[in-house]
């Protein structure tokens, strides 16, 4: 009996039949919960970067030149964690199922958001905030409107006007 | 819940021991909580320390960790992690060697697992270990001297010029051997010295993808972004080592991770686990000409990868863990998948095993060769089904219980043979018990969050962890620091297992080489370059493992 127990083998692969699947001429078998590359919706992205710092590839990146903040995407380093998507804070970032990303052209591996820089409302230059950050932030907490418009240089200088001007006490200025 | 510590009454038992054989070296003894009994020692006194607790208190050396400790307290220092199985608690010798010279005697002849240790801390601290040879051991053969990439003041990613030097001072006759194909094959290779077809000796070469992790999670990571990175450390047992990691800074900072986390955690380690040892026996059947049987496993094993996905929203690599908890809860719907697929896996695996035991081929060429003794699985202190399949009662989840471990009952199976078919039958064993520990986690999973509300990591606390991967015990040593671990040490299973390799292979016929390499389930996945050296002409052939597993005669071969 022993001697035909590897023949065994022959019934059991009779009964499982053919478990592949005829990929791509079929549906890959994906679950609901397969986390493939990531989608940015433009129209909600702030600009944060709160995505980036959590990123632990760095397939987000920020890049500045001083007037504009690209948020980029770079699906060639992503190991699709979805940590940013946990991160952000306005729910711009929403994990897909696509993972056939293989391509010929390095361009459809790169995607960005692209955001304006506010201006100081006092001195004119660029702050480091994207425009839509302040309105993000001015939604929220209205009550911070009058520095909130301003870049952290003319915001300081405000404060220790402010001081000089007598709110809070001094205990004097020290001579030039 | 913070891990698992220690009964009162063991940790004062020891305690009072170790006071009492090491109270005249000791400069100090005391319990840190969530790491173990830590006892300074004099670096002058090292070995006497290790003689006593290695041999004396039979423990066994888990793992060693060299630290520039310059910045903090001046000075570099050496942390020798020891485990008391009977105790469940962790010894840690810690000696302070000076910032200008440091150095440290050496402890091979003691406990031969610390030979590998002892050579990284030499290769990458600079520490000198005195009274044995050192040599070139992880870093490549250009790397130019002097140069200590886990210093704290070299940066983490420096491009040094290769520098000739070194190369140079090799001598003896050398028969170049290549190329090595990172992409390809892993790039680990055994030199395996044969005369006729018996091996007489065996030399491991590997290190060539070391790609210092350690340092990247010291200098360039955050506490949360390391354990993406540790789970890339292995690419079948990768939910160990992050599991292990935020455990070690968890016990490091003793915070609280809620209970349906840690339930999860043991969950998903356990599907691991299935799909590992499903494919290492499919594996072990290829190499034994047996491709029905590797067929079969590996159709077993998908459902279990498909399994993992659902869980975790990948089939491998899964991503799921942060310091506190997990990310991805699981529902109803999910258990009774569950439930499901363990059940046909646990069917259809029954079935195959009785035949893949059955078949002459993998019987007979897997009784009796590769044969490890007890006494030297324990002198190498080897880890996991190696460990088992050779006597040793050890497994880590009963050991030195973490996760949800405590909360269910399992048999540890334990063979005495050490042979190849004792370590297939050790994981045969294993996956149905992992079947039967998922049941147990689904039936009692408690309600509640998943992810630890307070998250405070103080600087300069040392946290160790262990956890039971399928090939043996992973240990992750970590010292806090800001933003960011401190020190990280990682230590996987294989490296505590490959050196024992030598004895099972040694004296053996070379047609069972690549069963018994292939039995510590090594964790390069395809460990698939030999030399074939013949100690009397000194000829060299490369061969890849499955051509070796199919040839019988050695004169073909050179
Ligand atoms: S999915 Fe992960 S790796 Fe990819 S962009 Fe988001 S955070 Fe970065
Ligand atoms: S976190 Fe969200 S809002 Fe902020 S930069 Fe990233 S995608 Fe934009």
């Amino acid at each position: 009996m022993s001697l035909l127990k590897p023949f065994k083998l022959i019934g059991i692969a009779h009964r499982s039949g053919v478990v592949t699947v005829r990929y791509p001429f079929q549906p890959p078998l994906v679950t609901p919960e397969f986390r493939g590359r990531i989608r940015i919706d433009a129209s909600k992205c702030i600009g944060c970067g709160a995505c980036v710092n959590a990123c632990p590839s760095n397939a987000l990146t920020l890049v500045d030149d001083g007037e504009r903040r690209a948020l980029n995407y770079f699906i060639g380093r992503c190991i699709y964690c979805g940590r940013c998507a946990d991160v952000c804070p306005v729910g711009a970032i929403t994990i897909s199922r696509e993972f056939e990303l293989a391509t010929d052209n390095i361009g459809d591996l790169n995607s960005r958001v692209i955001h304006y820089k506010a201006t100081c409302s006092c001195c004119g230059e660029e702050t480091t905030a994207t425009e839509r950050m302040i309105s993000y932030v001015v939604s929220r907490v209205p009550v911070t409107e009058t520095y909130v418009h301003m870049g952290s240089r003319c915001r300081k200088r405000r404060f220790i006007e402010g001081l000089m001007m007598g709110r809070g006490m001094i205990y004097g200025e020290s001579e030039r | 819940m913070v891990d698992f510590e220690p009964s009162k009454q063991d940790l004062e038992e020891v305690r009072a021991q170790l006071t009492e054989k090491l109270g005249h070296i000791a400069r100090s003894v005391e319990y840190v909580p969530g790491a173990g009994i830590l006892v300074e020692v004099p670096v002058k006194r090292i070995r006497e320390a290790v003689k006593i607790i290695h041999n004396d208190l039979d423990a066994y050396l888990r793992t060693v960790a060299g630290v520039d400790e310059r910045p903090v307290k001046g000075v570099f220092s050496a942390y020798y992690v020891f485990g008391l199985d009977s105790k469940h608690v962790n010894i840690i010798v810690v000696a302070y060697m000076d910032s200008d010279k440091p150095s440290i005697p050496s402890v091979v002849d003691i406990a031969p697992s610390a030979d590998w240790y002892e050579l990284e801390m030499y290769d990458l601290l600079g520490i000198r270990v005195e009274g044995r040879r050192l040599y070139r051991f992880i870093l490549p053969e250009d790397w130019p001297e002097g140069l200590y990439p886990l210093r704290k003041d070299v940066a983490y990613n420096i491009r040094p010029e290769p520098s000739l030097r070194s190369r140079e001072a090799i001598s003896g006759p050398r028969i170049p051997v290549g190329p090595y194909h990172p992409a390809l094959h892993e790039p680990e290779y055994f030199e395996l010295y044969v005369e006729g077809e018996r091996v007489v000796d065996v030399r491991y070469n590997g290190f060539h993808v070391h790609r210092g992790i350690e340092k990247l999670g010291e200098s360039r990571f955050t506490y949360q972004q390391v354990p993406f990175l540790a789970e890339r450390i292995c690419g079948i047992c990768g939910f160990v080592h992050s599991v292990c990691y935020t455990q070690a800074v968890e016990n490091a900072a003793r915070i609280d991770v809620p209970e349906r986390a840690l339930y999860i955690r043991s969950l998903v380690l356990e599907v691991e686990r299935l799909h590992s040892h499903l494919l290492w026996i499919g594996v072990a059947c290829h190499l034994l000409g047996y491709d029905a049987g590797f067929m079969h496993a590996w159709r077993i094993r998908e459902k279990t990868m498909v399994l993992a996905e659902l869980l975790t929203g990948s089939r491998k690599t899964y991503g799921i863990n942060l310091v506190g908890g997990v990310r991805k809860d699981i529902n109803r719907d999910k258990i009774g998948k569950v439930l499901d697929t363990v059940k046909w896996v646990e069917d259809e695996f029954k079935k195959l095993v009785e035949v893949i035991t059955s078949v002459p081929q993998v019987v007979k060429r897997a009784t009796g060769t590769g044969i490890l003794p007890k006494h030297d699985a324990r002198a190498y202190s080897v880890v996991g089904p190696v460990a088992r399949a050779s006597g040793l009662n050890r497994d880590v989840r009963r050991d030195y219980p973490y996760a949800a471990y405590k909360e269910v009952s399992f048999k540890v199976p334990v063979y005495s043979e050490g042979d190849n078919l004792a370590r297939l039958l050790v994981r045969v064993d294993e996956v149905l018990e992992s079947i039967e520990i998922i049941r147990q986690l689904l039936d009692q999973l408690p309600q509640g969050p998943i992810m630890a509300e307070e998250l405070e990591i103080p600087e300069g606390r040392i946290g160790v962890s262990s956890v039971e991967a399928p090939r043996g015990e992973d240990i992750h040593f970590i010292i806090t620091g800001k933003g960011r671990p401190y020190r990280w040490r990682v230590r996987a299973p294989t490296y505590q297992n490959i050196p024992a390799l030598k004895v099972m292979l040694k004296d053996a016929p070379l047609a069972d080489a690549p069963l018994t390499i292939a039995s510590i389930d090594p964790c390069f996945s395809c460990t698939d370059r030999v030399v074939v050296v013949d100690a009397r002409t000194r000829k060299r052939r490369i061969i890849s493992l499955r051509k070796l597993s199919k040839i019988n005669c050695i004169g073909c071969l050179i």
